[in-house]
């Protein structure tokens, strides 16, 4: 057991060191890194300087907004197919084998359909294809099956149409599950790298395409390099922090047998 | 009551729509643009079987296979086994919910902002690990430290999701089944192999067949740390498909590649859910219909 805990003591350090070093780079100063001396502790907010007018700001915006836009509307349209699916409706098997198909894959016949809808080199081209989520329809349906069903029939009883049951009964019973989608959500659509990096152009370039692209033509530039880093990782960091149970325990509760 | 229950079926969908047009067409459609050489600028020409053909006297591709391969040989197991380790070391202790919280963030932060990182600590000619400790990695040149690299990298970020899934499953286990075990003279150890790995073991297939679908198609770990390099050493099936089509645009043979990535991901996951079944797996590991 004592071998076990020590093991995962260790694990658990190779886990933190990069989150670490993610917010320490950020600060230190040029010379600390070329120098490759890290004891002599500098602190400078040189390197945020340096990143204003690299485009790091305007690619945070597209992803804020692409991101943001998309989450909502996975939100909306996944309660309904949750909801639905729970009354019956039989696209269970659809929702699970999507999850297992990452849009990495797809990317030739995607382009090619994106081609068709006139969305390649849009805003679209970020939202559309990710209009509905099934990682949020399948964790806000496990979430529905641990609600008291006799509730909603109560409601129908006393005459509420399905649209008032679905945002004055269950959008309130689900609002820990439905926070925690959100965050997950948008973590996963923040983090598309190929989709946008082949859909769309420089203009439209996300915070990841951006982010890649910068540590392939500057590699040399550390304290920009981290400054940017740490920048485009705050977004996450901070819903992370804030909503971090409600994720665990969603997430958990999601895969519980 | 029974009519409202059939109206609210339809609140599937606009879900369901968006579920068709973007995932469903492209599984459909890629099997007619296999058969186009097509650079996705200009009009596609049709050209049958040949993109098909080409796959067979691919060396490329069969050489990217073998890559795929022993990265999911090398991933899947450590990642199960630091799954079940991890989550039964910290199984109702003080610590779990920190180290749980610690081992899902990889997951979620953003991930070109975590290659960087990587980046920083790990390079081998100037990173922070060899100026501390004189030792590094030589993932920039030697192909099997690249692989690892690249597993490490994937076992950093995924292994906080294996984590919450085993603990949930063990939160499932009934405590009165461990204590009558404890009861009639098992060892802890003893009660770990014969009580709670044999009731883990849906969890745990379904772990492995999640993991395995996954590391078959996805590439964006190495697109972000090696470039498909050293030597295309870490040139997985997916990065491969996608130099194919974006960086060398032959869109067509791009999707021939997205078909034989497909039927290899639905062969291993067909054979290994059988396999896993034979071995006596009683229940999935989600919750049936309601």
């Amino acid at each position: 057991m004592i071998v076990l805990r020590i093991a995962t003591g260790l694990f658990a350090a190779f886990v933190a060191l990069p989150l670490l070093w993610l917010v320490y780079a950020a600060f230190l100063p040029a010379e600390a890194l070329l120098m490759a001396d890290l004891t002599t502790l500098g602190f400078t907010l040189q390197n945020f300087r340096d990143v204003v007018g690299t485009g790091l700001f305007s690619s945070m915006a597209v992803s804020v907004v692409a991101s943001g836009t998309t989450v909502l509307a996975q939100l909306a349209f996944g309660l309904a197919a949750a909801y639905a699916i729970r009354n019956g409706a039989r696209v269970t098997a659809l929702v699970l084998v999507l999850l297992a198909l990452p849009s990495e894959l797809l990317l030739v016949p995607l382009y090619r359909l994106l081609q068709t809808l006139l969305l390649i080199d849009t805003l679209g081209a970020l939202i559309v294809p990710f209009l509905a989520s099934p990682l949020v329809v399948f964790l806000l349906l496990q979430a529905l099956r641990r609600v008291a069903w006799e509730v909603v029939e109560a409601a129908r009883i006393d005459g509420a149409s399905e649209a008032v049951i679905l945002t004055r009964v269950v959008t309130p019973i689900l609002r820990p599950e439905l926070t925690a989608a959100a965050v997950l959500a948008f973590a996963a659509h923040w983090n598309l790298v190929l989709f946008p990096r082949v859909t769309t152009t420089e203009d439209l370039w996300t915070v990841q395409v951006f982010l890649s692209n910068l540590l392939r033509t500057r590699p040399f530039e550390w304290g920009l390099l981290g400054a940017a880093a740490l920048l485009a990782s705050a977004p996450i960091l901070v819903l992370y922090v804030v909503f971090e149970k409600r994720i665990l325990s969603t997430f958990e509760a999601g895969f519980r047998t | 009551m029974l009519r409202s229950q059939r109206h609210a079926r339809w609140l599937a969908l606009p879900a369901t729509a968006v579920f068709v047009l973007f995932g469903v067409v492209p599984l459909l459609t890629v099997i007619r643009y296999a058969g186009w050489r097509w650079s996705g600028v200009s009009d596609p020409t049709p050209v049958g079987f040949d993109n098909m053909v080409r796959l067979f006297g691919d060396g490329e591709l069969w050489r990217s296979l073998g890559t795929t391969a022993a990265f999911a040989g090398l991933t899947i197991p450590i990642f199960l086994v630091l799954s079940l380790m991890v989550a039964s070391a910290i199984y109702k202790t003080r610590l779990e919910r920190f180290v749980k919280a610690l081992l899902f963030a990889p997951g979620l932060v953003t991930v070109g902002g975590s290659a960087i990182a990587w980046y920083l600590l790990y390079n081998p000619d100037f990173g922070v690990v060899r100026e501390l400790t004189g030792w590094s990695l030589p993932w920039t040149t030697q192909p099997f430290a690249a692989l690892v690299y690249v597993v490490a990298f994937t076992l950093w970020q995924q292994t906080g999701y294996g984590v919450l899934v085993v603990s949930a499953a063990l939160r499932g286990i009934p405590t009165e089944v461990k204590e009558a075990a404890r009861l009639d003279g098992a060892s802890e150890p003893g009660v770990f192999r014969f009580v709670t790995l044999p009731l883990l073991r849906p969890t745990l297939t379904f772990l492995t067949i999640i993991a395995t679908v996954l590391s078959l198609q996805s590439y964006t770990a190495v697109y972000l740390l090696t470039g498909g390099g050293p030597f295309g050493s870490t040139r997985v099936l997916g990065f491969y498909l996608y130099e194919t089509a974006f960086e060398r645009f032959e869109l067509g043979y791009g999707a021939a590649i997205t078909l034989f990535v497909l039927v290899v991901t639905l062969l291993v996951a067909v054979a290994q859910a059988l396999a896993l079944r034979d071995r006596g797996v009683g229940r999935g590991a989600m919750a049936g219909d309601a």
